[in-house]
């Protein structure tokens, strides 16, 4: 059978949700038609969206129950404000109470949304907390980031707490953007408008060489699926534990290991050149699956 | 014979005047070698006040180092200079006039300088001779704007001063050609300087100096369009040309003008167009930069041929290794030539498509808005009848019996087709009653109103609406009713004849996307060859290297 890849980048958060999952297996909560909008919004006289930029639910991939969220990019960046980030909280603690095999993140957000100031900034930090409860109780949750705006701000945060982050070469993690960054430190410090070094320090590629990716996936909704199921199958009936100490230990030394090594690094080129990349330049066009082969060939 | 014997009559003037320049510059030349250091003290050496002097630029390169250096001459000795060149679109070439070193310009585009330049006329500092085509003013150059002193850029030069220009040879022969014939002085920046050159464009003897400029110069990819940003409208717009035009017409040689209407139709090429059996029928020679949009189209073998007017940013590789295609030199790398593109595009090519900001309910289009003098550039050449073709070809011939059917001496028509989503952003009406170029007219006191295509040449508009076959309609009330008829929810749309329209669709004057038997939810961004730059790339073989600032990978 010849499945036409479609395009994840460009799809929207309903579309993704409905090429992800096992087909008709999805029930949305809060949907459209109940219309929970922002109240921030409405006093600002902008327009609102009838499900505030994100859709939630329960559904099957691969044939696991999963609880999944769908960020809109289109709709204000993708940005949390109270009622979106409610939704997302909500489902997290449902995850409690359902134990799904996982909760499935299709992060696409610049962070708050600046219009709900102090209300996006309590939500993103209530759905960091849920994360880690969650993930206590042994539930794994898994960021997807493949949207045009990336995964930035809180939810660059948010997305790094995350138990595995499948990531395609046009996703993005993040904190401040580049545009923020030469806003507010120069263009000699982050030239925004040099696209190719954006994609070389917050891409995917350089996000799975550095290990904040656990997969590096095509830029196709069926790819973005493969890897999902591969992953939920690893995490079927293993809760995780989360709380073990010597792993966490393992991580932090690792984080400052990092931090040392590319304390002077300016651009992406010398992490995949410490991956193990001989042709630095030719590795901004390579394939995604020779680049895993590269990756995870090397020592 | 009256003539005094005294005086015999001198007919060197101007060559005398020539050599006594270069009496000046030879203390700070080596042959024709000049220092950067050594620029500024030569130009005030060989220009004088008065001169006629072509600063080369054009929508992509930049003599841009000769420019600046100009601008730092002292205003003293270098002044009163007249202006005749192709475009006024760097900073420099304002600050000249500030400084009052100008005393009149005639060009063709101003670009990012237009509003500059408007409040420098309303200031009245300076005066316009005129705003030309660029074929108009390379026309010029060979009657009564001949430049005493050419400003070039080239991409190398070899010790003896011959040029290689190479893919962005673009304006150059034609202003070198004026000069270096007529007694002018021909000074080249180059970028490079090169025991051999990879071809010669330029000979040495054509050249009088050349320096080489700390910065290479300046080229913008003004021709790459990101197909990610085409969006769904385009897409329907595209597929309404296709079909309603390039099918209906049998159209093979064409010139596409810049934008994301017209990339959108080339990335409708492999698939939409092909789908409708079109392959080898329509689009098949070109005079056209480069786009990058066009790869997926040459690689599945759509085109046949393609002249350029300009290189384009990346595309290099590309271009040479599909020598079949572009005008390639024996060295491997392409040439352009502005003006034989253009000539090409008005006498060679049977359609013209390109946007607009402004039409007129007598089909006049202008891109002109006020406090702004932005010129016209090549445009109007190309989407204008050429009166003078003189061979006929299927769709010429078509267009002209539907424009004339009552005409005794039969005669072709050039298609000209504008194609506008009827709003612009900002919810601006692309259909207006009266053009914003009125008002610029009247406020910089121009003689004319700058309209870059006369609703007389305009043969066809296209807008989501559909397709308005204009040179069908036989009254002006008719012409009118046409263009309303596809205006949309516009205010000009909207004060349409509702029965003159229908009439107008049973002539198949007007024809809606469902009268082509277009399906309008078929215009998604599935139907496009390639969605982003990357697919671009992926689609040349890796050939194609884009500006880093359209990639995001």
């Amino acid at each position: 059978m010849n499945v036409k890849p479609i395009n994840y980048f460009e799809a929207s958060a309903r579309t993704r949700i409905a090429c992800l999952v096992d087909p008709e297996s999805f029930t949305e909560f809060c949907p459209p038609e109940l219309r929970h909008i922002s109240p921030h919004l409405v006093r600002l006289n902008a327009p609102v969206a009838f499900d505030d930029g994100v859709m939630v639910g329960r559904a099957r991939l691969a044939g696991h129950p999963v609880l999944i969220a769908s960020q809109e990019g289109k709709f204000n960046g993708g940005a949390v404000g109270e009622v979106h980030g409610a939704k997302l909280r909500g489902l997290l603690d449902k995850a409690l109470i359902e134990r799904p095999v996982a909760v499935l993140l299709l992060v696409d957000s610049g962070g708050v949304r600046l219009h709900e100031a102090n209300a996006g900034l309590i939500a993103i930090s209530e759905l960091m907390r849920a994360i880690l409860r969650t993930q206590s109780a042994g539930i794994p949750v898994f960021a997807l980031i493949g949207g045009s705006c990336g995964a930035f701000g809180g939810m660059g945060i948010v997305s790094r707490l995350c138990t595995e982050v499948i990531i395609s070469e046009q996703g993005r993690i993040g904190l401040s953007g580049p545009e923020v960054i030469e806003t507010v430190k120069g263009v000699d410090e982050f030239d925004s408008r040099d696209r190719a070094l954006v994609w070389r320090i917050t891409g995917g590629k350089v996000r799975r060489a550095l290990g904040d990716a656990t997969r590096l996936v095509g830029d196709d909704i069926g790819a973005f699926r493969a890897a999902t199921a591969e992953l939920l199958d690893k995490h079927a009936g293993r809760p995780l534990n989360s709380s073990d100490l010597d792993d966490l230990t393992a991580a932090h030394s690792n984080l400052s290991i990092r931090a040392q090594r590319y304390d002077t690094a300016r651009d992406g080129r010398i992490i995949f050149q410490e991956a193990g990349f001989t042709e630095l330049e030719s590795v901004a066009l390579l394939p995604v699956d020779d680049f895993n082969r590269q990756l995870e060939g090397s020592p | 014979m009256n003539r005094p014997s005294s005086q015999p009559a001198t007919w060197d003037r101007e060559k005398q005047n020539y050599q006594a320049r270069l009496a000046r510059g030879a203390a700070l030349a080596s042959g024709r070698k000049v220092s950067a250091d050594d620029i500024v003290r030569l130009l005030e050496a060989v220009i004088e006040p008065g001169d006629r002097v072509c600063i080369e630029g054009n929508n992509q390169k930049q003599a841009d180092f000769l420019a600046k250096s100009l601008a730092r001459t002292d205003p003293a000795l270098v002044r009163e200079l007249h202006l005749v060149q192709s475009v006024l679109a760097l900073p420099e070439h304002m600050d000249l006039i500030e400084q009052g070193q100008v005393s009149r310009v005639d060009f063709s585009f101003s670009g990012q300088q237009a509003g500059r330049l408007a409040t420098l006329v309303e200031q009245g500092r300076i005066k316009i001779g005129a705003i030309h085509t660029y074929l108009e003013l390379f026309g010029r150059y060979f009657v009564d704007l001949t430049p005493k002193v050419a400003l070039i850029a080239a991409q190398m030069a070899d010790r003896d001063g011959n040029l290689y220009t190479g893919p962005n040879t673009e304006d150059t022969p034609a202003i070198v050609e004026a000069a270096a014939f007529k007694n002018g002085i021909v000074i080249a920046q180059v970028n490079e300087v090169v025991e051999k050159l990879p071809r010669v464009d330029i000979p040495a003897d054509w050249v009088d100096y050349f320096v080489k400029a700390p910065t290479p110069h300046y080229i913008e990819p003004l021709f790459t369009r990101d197909p990610a940003q085409i969006t769904e409208i385009q897409i329907l717009m595209a597929m309404i040309a296709i079909k309603g035009l390039y099918a209906e017409y049998g159209i093979t040689s064409l010139n596409h003008g810049i934008g994301f209407d017209t990339a959108a139709i080339e990335l409708l090429l492999p698939t939409y167009a092909a789908e409708l059996g079109l392959k080898g029928k329509i689009c098949t020679n070109w005079a056209l930069n480069p786009h990058p949009t066009m790869i997926p189209a040459i690689e599945a073998g759509f085109v046949q041929s393609i002249h350029s007017f300009g290189s384009e940013v990346g595309m290099e590789r590309y271009i040479a290794a599909r020598p079949d295609i572009f005008f390639v030199g024996r060295d491997g790398s392409m040439r352009s030539n502005r003006a034989f593109s253009q000539v090409a595009g008005h006498y060679a090519c049977d359609l013209f498509i390109g946007s607009t900001l402004q039409i007129d309910l007598a089909g006049n289009s202008s891109t002109a808005t006020k406090g702004r003098i932005s010129g016209f550039g090549g445009a109007p050449n190309m989407g204008s009848d050429a009166r003078g073709r003189r061979h006929a070809s299927p769709a010429w011939l078509r267009a002209g019996r539907e424009a004339r059917p009552h005409a005794v001496m039969p005669r072709g028509q050039k298609l000209v087709a504008q194609i506008v989503e009827t709003s612009r952003e900002h919810m601006q009406p692309a259909f207006v009653e009266r053009l914003d170029a009125w008002d610029l007219a009247e406020s910089s006191g121009m003689e004319l109103p700058p309209v870059m295509i006369y609703g007389e040449d305009v043969t066809h508009i296209i807008t989501e609406e559909g397709i308005a076959h204009l040179l069908r309609c036989e009254t002006p009330e008719e012409r009118e009713q046409a263009i309303r008829g596809v205006a949309g929810y516009t205010q000009v749309g909207l004060a349409r004849d509702r029965r003159m329209v229908e009439n107008l669709r049973d002539r198949g004057i007007i024809r809606y996307p469902r009268d082509l038997g277009i399906d309008k939810r078929m215009a998604t961004r599935d139907l496009l060859a390639a969605r982003s730059i990357k697919d671009l790339v992926l689609a040349s073989g890796g050939l194609y290297n884009p500006p880093k600032h359209f990639r995001n990978w």
